[in-house]
């Protein structure tokens, strides 16, 4: 059954990898358990694999399984590089998002790491083959392989509104997870799409995107309660999650001040 | 006594059958419902217990549902979102991280412990209560996110914030997580627990500490 969309998108028809289950056979060993409200991700290291995660996102791990924190930046990266991951750590600690720092899991013997991002929602698994995915920062869990991280800037709009200044690009050949607020739907876009700036995860393909307000002018963007969206134009794949950071400090902040 | 936790893992309730005379000590605040039968009764157990109980992260008093003439039904609640567990009570009994909580058989006894003196740098694990008893009995337990059920033979390594209960029959220690303290406090992974031995551990897949400083550093600062 051919169901091609009228304007140009359609959720994505193969079953997300990752959801459930344990991996199939390429990749890293891991299992994504308690999805989609607390999901946790369980990798299973070889002897002498590395699989770097975002701080603080450890849960548990075999006492042979050594930790080590590292800045985040390219295992190639000289002095320079290691200035610029400096730097874009503390403009990515300024904006939120992920931290300064990374962790990288080793184990000499083998052994399971436990993961957990630390707000309620799901964690993906994607294979990067060569190819590269953009998240939306806070929305990296873990990497292993031959996975680069680098910060990308979402254009001088996306400065005013809090969502979407920066984006993170992960590219190279290894294992991804990615993590979101509430569960992650895998979009298949092909024409354009337009996103909620808030609930975007990430994308890849051959997609260019403009932030831009959801429509009306001024009145749009702070009356329609919408704030501001992202339209891609191309083919790819976007994801997004089914529940948004703004929303929910937008219910709480009553509630914490009185 | 039986038991049935429902709307699992997310929002989960535990449904709680008495059969007449039948009692259940929970918590206070977890109380969601209640057959009109079924008799409410706080108390601390004494000054001394109750400011313990207060010191090891719990209120200051406990209530305890007994059935009257008839079965009797309970509903009992966590304060977080997250999974619920019954764990039956076993002779060496278990740990329990301070929060984790909710309900036990009446025969069991709960104990604040001090939990590890270096845990009193991070607020978690400073106390642990330990749940042992004389005769046959559960213990329901909630965590925030997922349980998931490990088991430690040999090592484990655990974050002290995604500890929710654990077999006396493990040996723990609270330590840091790197090689270094420095490296520890970088590392965002705080403190952790080195288990050693042959028992069960559960984890709740989220940290609450973790998950408010997530939305709490976005929030304006109290008043």
């Amino acid at each position: 059954m051919d169901v091609q969309p009228q304007q140009g998108h359609a959720l994505a028809t193969a079953p997300p990898q990752g959801i459930a289950g344990p991996a199939s056979g390429s990749g890293t060993p891991h299992e994504i358990t308690h999805g989609p409200a607390f999901a946790m991700l369980r990798v299973d290291l070889a002897p002498g694999q590395v699989v770097v995660a975002e701080a603080g996102a450890m849960v548990a791990r075999h006492q042979g399984v050594g930790m080590e924190v590292k800045l985040n930046a390219s295992r190639s990266a000289g002095f320079f590089g290691l200035v610029q991951a400096f730097v874009i750590a503390i403009i990515r600690r300024l904006v939120g998002g992920e931290t300064f720092f990374v962790n990288h899991f080793s184990a000499p013997r083998g052994g399971s790491v436990w993961l957990a991002p630390a707000m309620s929602g799901q964690v993906f698994h994607r294979r990067l083959q060569g190819g590269a995915i953009t998240l939306s920062t806070g929305a990296f869990l873990a990497s292993s392989g031959d996975v680069d991280l680098a910060l990308k800037f979402g254009g001088l709009r996306a400065i005013f509104a809090r969502e979407g200044a920066f984006f993170l690009e992960a590219r190279g050949h290894g294992d991804l997870w990615f993590t979101s607020y509430g569960g992650i739907e895998a979009i298949d876009v092909n024409g354009s799409y337009i996103v909620d700036n808030g609930h975007l995860v990430g994308f890849e393909g051959a997609l260019t995107f403009d932030i831009h307000a959801a429509g009306g002018g001024a009145m749009g963007l702070f009356a329609s309660g919408e704030g501001l969206v992202c339209e891609f134009k191309g083919q790819g794949r976007v994801y997004i999650q089914s529940r948004n950071q703004g929303s929910l400090l937008q219910w709480l902040r009553p509630l914490v001040g009185a | 006594m039986q038991i049935n936790v429902l709307h699992r893992p997310a929002q989960a309730l535990a449904q709680v059958w008495l059969q007449p005379g039948e009692a259940i000590v929970a918590e206070s605040g977890a109380l969601v419902g209640m057959t009109p039968n079924v008799q409410m009764q706080t108390q601390s157990g004494g000054v001394m217990s109750g400011l313990k109980r207060m010191f090891g992260g719990e209120s200051f008093f406990r209530n305890t549902f007994t059935a009257q003439q008839g079965n009797g039904e309970v509903l009992l609640a966590h304060a977080l979102p997250g999974d619920m567990a019954v764990l039956e009570m076993t002779p060496e009994g278990y740990f329990l991280q301070s929060s984790a909580f909710i309900a036990s058989s009446p025969g069991v006894n709960i104990d604040t412990k001090l939990g590890g003196f270096r845990g009193f740098f991070s607020g978690a694990g400073v106390f642990v209560l330990k749940a042992t008893t004389q005769s046959p009995g559960q213990l329901l337990v909630g965590g925030f996110g997922g349980l998931q059920e490990l088991v430690c033979d040999g090592n484990l390594v655990i974050d002290t914030g995604h500890l929710v209960a654990w077999d006396a029959t493990l040996q723990y220690q609270v330590g840091k997580s790197g090689a270094g303290w420095i490296a520890s406090f970088l590392s965002g992974e705080g403190l952790v627990c080195h288990f050693q031995g042959r028992g069960r551990i559960w984890v709740q897949t989220r940290n609450p500490v973790e998950y408010g400083r997530a939305v709490g550093s976005q929030l304006p600062p109290r008043e």
